[in-house]
């Protein structure tokens, strides 16, 4: 008993220091320090997760710092590929501890993960999963049997729009809108409804979550030729405090991003 | 005022000599579907960095990805009416220029794509040669795949189809006849459509190559696959004739060159990705449908019946067909004993 509350104990505890260290590297103005320093926050991370393999909260701390850090400074084909397969492992290896039926995600039947997702009502484990599934498949992109899951992390993220569209600040809305704006109309794509999701991740963020206006303009506006969009949004994006309280780092990269879309705008359209 | 003749003619001069110059490039407008960021767009626009370096920036190609430039009927009429010079098209779109641009998608024609790259070595150049006497200039012939039926219970006979609701993309007639030449009644819809109408049961059949079944995600609502290619499609970038033309010979070369040489690589890209998602489907639970070679037999006289009727109302002409018969003859003959057999 007494070795029961003392290993709750050092997992509350670490809970906290994971969920510090997240917010502290998601929150971070200095993009050199958080890419020279978070590499050591991460295998300390690692080390947790293998004494506690079964800790949720680990877990998804794990896959969000694994996925943040390689989208934000990997350039590395393959170590990319390697740090966003372990963000999957961990937000898969979470979702399975929070609900048994979600174990067996990448291998179950389309339907029966479907029933499972649809059945799911913390929002947590699904919208970790979903977003690590991403970064994932865009890391494997050339392989078509991680393309054929897009549907399976889609699931995820639409399931957290349904429960609540306002968790992370609308962030599902964003991802949903780069699925349905990644293929144009006459090839299958959904454009205007990606306009939906990108204008709602916009509204839910009050406007702070600056690589949601990107990505409207990257993929909607690009993809419909609109060029006065597009260059609003960036302009507006660049113009814009980066900081706002888990967005700092993601809004750094995505004012980055805005200034190379914007000088190839010209060229573009 | 009035100008003077002689300063009339002089300007005329200057400006002939000016267009003449190194300055005013060739800004070729070209019209595709492809999203940007896609593999073809990327070789695409690698291409015209390359050709707009070798020419010194008197060609440069602008491509107008995505089709924002609107369906293939739209862009050949601005084709026509000069304001794109180019497009990457589906085979099928450039019949009304040379109709047997469409004899490779006759039903179930090639049977291995060990048969299709055996046609396509000899005929490949005769379709080319007979869209530039229609007016365009072609720069080869990209894969789009093999269709097969995919369902969500196993369809081996042409009966078992006819029971089922097949999905047949709207506003392509070859498609359409092809499937009332095996008396099933389609059920016609835009590409964005389908995976709904599928999750919805409004069809539950749709006959597409592994690759667009992945990329559509469509392969998430159907089970089985029919082991039967139904039909082959391609695409081909072309430009219109004489603004190809236009260009010097040695350009005309240059952009030759670097556009033949990036379609090729898209050619043998996609063979690649085609055979990878078909394994790929399987991994995702998908089963193989063999189809026993009785129930092929009716298949293939099915399909014969169907292309003599396409030949016979003049719609792919009887020497192309003869041709590429000949070869399927040759190539499945040499297949029993020689070391053809492939696929």
């Amino acid at each position: 008993m007494a070795l029961t509350a003392c290993s709750s104990l050092i997992s509350s505890q670490t809970g906290k220091l994971a969920d510090g260290l997240t917010n502290a590297v998601l929150n971070s103005e200095d993009l050199a320090t958080v890419e020279q320093g978070a590499p050591a926050y991460l295998l300390l991370i690692d080390g947790l997760i293998e004494s506690s393999p079964q800790d949720a909260s680990l877990l998804t701390t794990g896959a969000r710092l694994n996925g943040a850090y390689a989208a934000a400074f990997v350039e590395d084909d393959a170590r990319k590929r390697a740090m966003n397969q372990k963000a999957l492992n961990y937000a898969k290896a979470a979702a399975c501890a929070r609900n048994s039926s979600l174990c067996n995600v990448q291998t179950d039947d389309f339907q029966t993960l479907q029933k499972a997702v649809a059945e799911e009502t913390a929002i947590e484990p699904l919208y970790v999963l979903g977003v690590a599934w991403l970064g994932w498949l865009q890391a494997h992109s050339d392989d078509w049997n991680a393309v054929a899951q897009l549907s399976r992390a889609k699931l995820c993220l639409d399931r957290v729009v349904d429960l609540d569209e306002a968790y992370d600040g609308g962030n599902a809305h964003l991802y949903l809108g780069g699925i349905a704006t990644l293929l144009p109309p006459a090839m299958g794509g959904q454009p205007e409804l990606g306009k939906q999701h990108f204008e709602a991740a916009i509204r839910l963020s009050d406007g702070k979550n600056l690589l949601a206006k990107v990505i409207y303009a990257q993929q909607y506006a690009r993809l419909v030729f609109d060029q006065e969009l597009h260059d609003r949004l960036l302009t507006e994006v660049l113009a814009s405090n980066p900081q706002a309280p888990g967005l700092t780092l993601s809004n750094l990269a995505a004012q980055d991003q805005a200034q190379l879309l914007l000088d190839e705008s010209a060229e573009y359209f | 005022m009035r100008m003077k003749p002689f300063s009339l003619s002089a300007a005329l001069a200057l400006f002939f000599v000016l267009l003449s110059q190194p300055g005013f490039a060739k800004v070729f407008k070209i019209a595709t579907v492809s999203p940007e960021g896609s593999g073809w767009m990327k070789t695409m626009r690698a291409a015209g960095k390359d050709i707009e370096a070798a020419t010194e920036g008197r060609v440069k190609l602008k491509f107008y990805p995505g089709g924002v430039m609107g369906n293939d009927s739209a862009v050949l009429r601005k084709i026509r009416i000069r304001q794109l010079h180019g497009a990457a098209l589906t085979g099928g779109s450039l019949r009304q220029f040379y109709p047997d641009v469409e004899a490779y998608s006759l039903p179930l024609l090639f049977r291995s794509f060990a048969e299709v790259d055996h046609v396509r070595q000899q005929m490949d150049s005769k379709i080319l040669s007979g869209l530039a006497d229609g007016g365009f200039i072609s720069f080869g012939i990209a894969e789009g795949g093999l269709a097969y039926a995919m369902s969500d219970t196993p369809v081996t006979q042409v009966a078992q189809l006819r029971e089922k609701k097949v999905w047949a993309p709207a506003n392509d007639k070859a498609a359409l006849q092809a499937m009332r030449a095996f008396d099933i009644s389609p059920y016609p819809l835009e590409l964005s459509n389908v995976l709904v109408s599928l999750q919805t049961g409004m069809i539950n059949s749709v006959a597409t190559s592994p690759i667009a079944a992945i990329a559509l995600q469509w392969h998430t609502q159907v089970k089985y696959i029919s082991d039967l290619p139904l039909m082959y499609f391609f695409a081909t970038l072309v430009l219109e004739k004489r603004a190809f033309e236009s260009l010097s010979t040695n350009d005309q070369n240059i952009v030759s060159q670097r556009l033949e040489e990036s379609f090729a690589y898209i050619d043998q890209q996609n063979r690649m990705d085609n055979e990878n998602a078909f394994s790929a489907l399987q991994q995702q639970g998908l089963k193989v449908v063999n189809i026993p070679a009785t129930d092929q037999q009716a298949w293939h006289q099915r399909a014969d019946k169907a292309t003599a009727k396409i030949i016979d109302d003049g719609l792919v002409s009887r020497d192309f067909y003869s041709e590429m018969q000949r070869l399927l003859d040759e190539f499945r003959n040499q297949g029993s004993s020689g070391p053809l057999a492939a696929n």
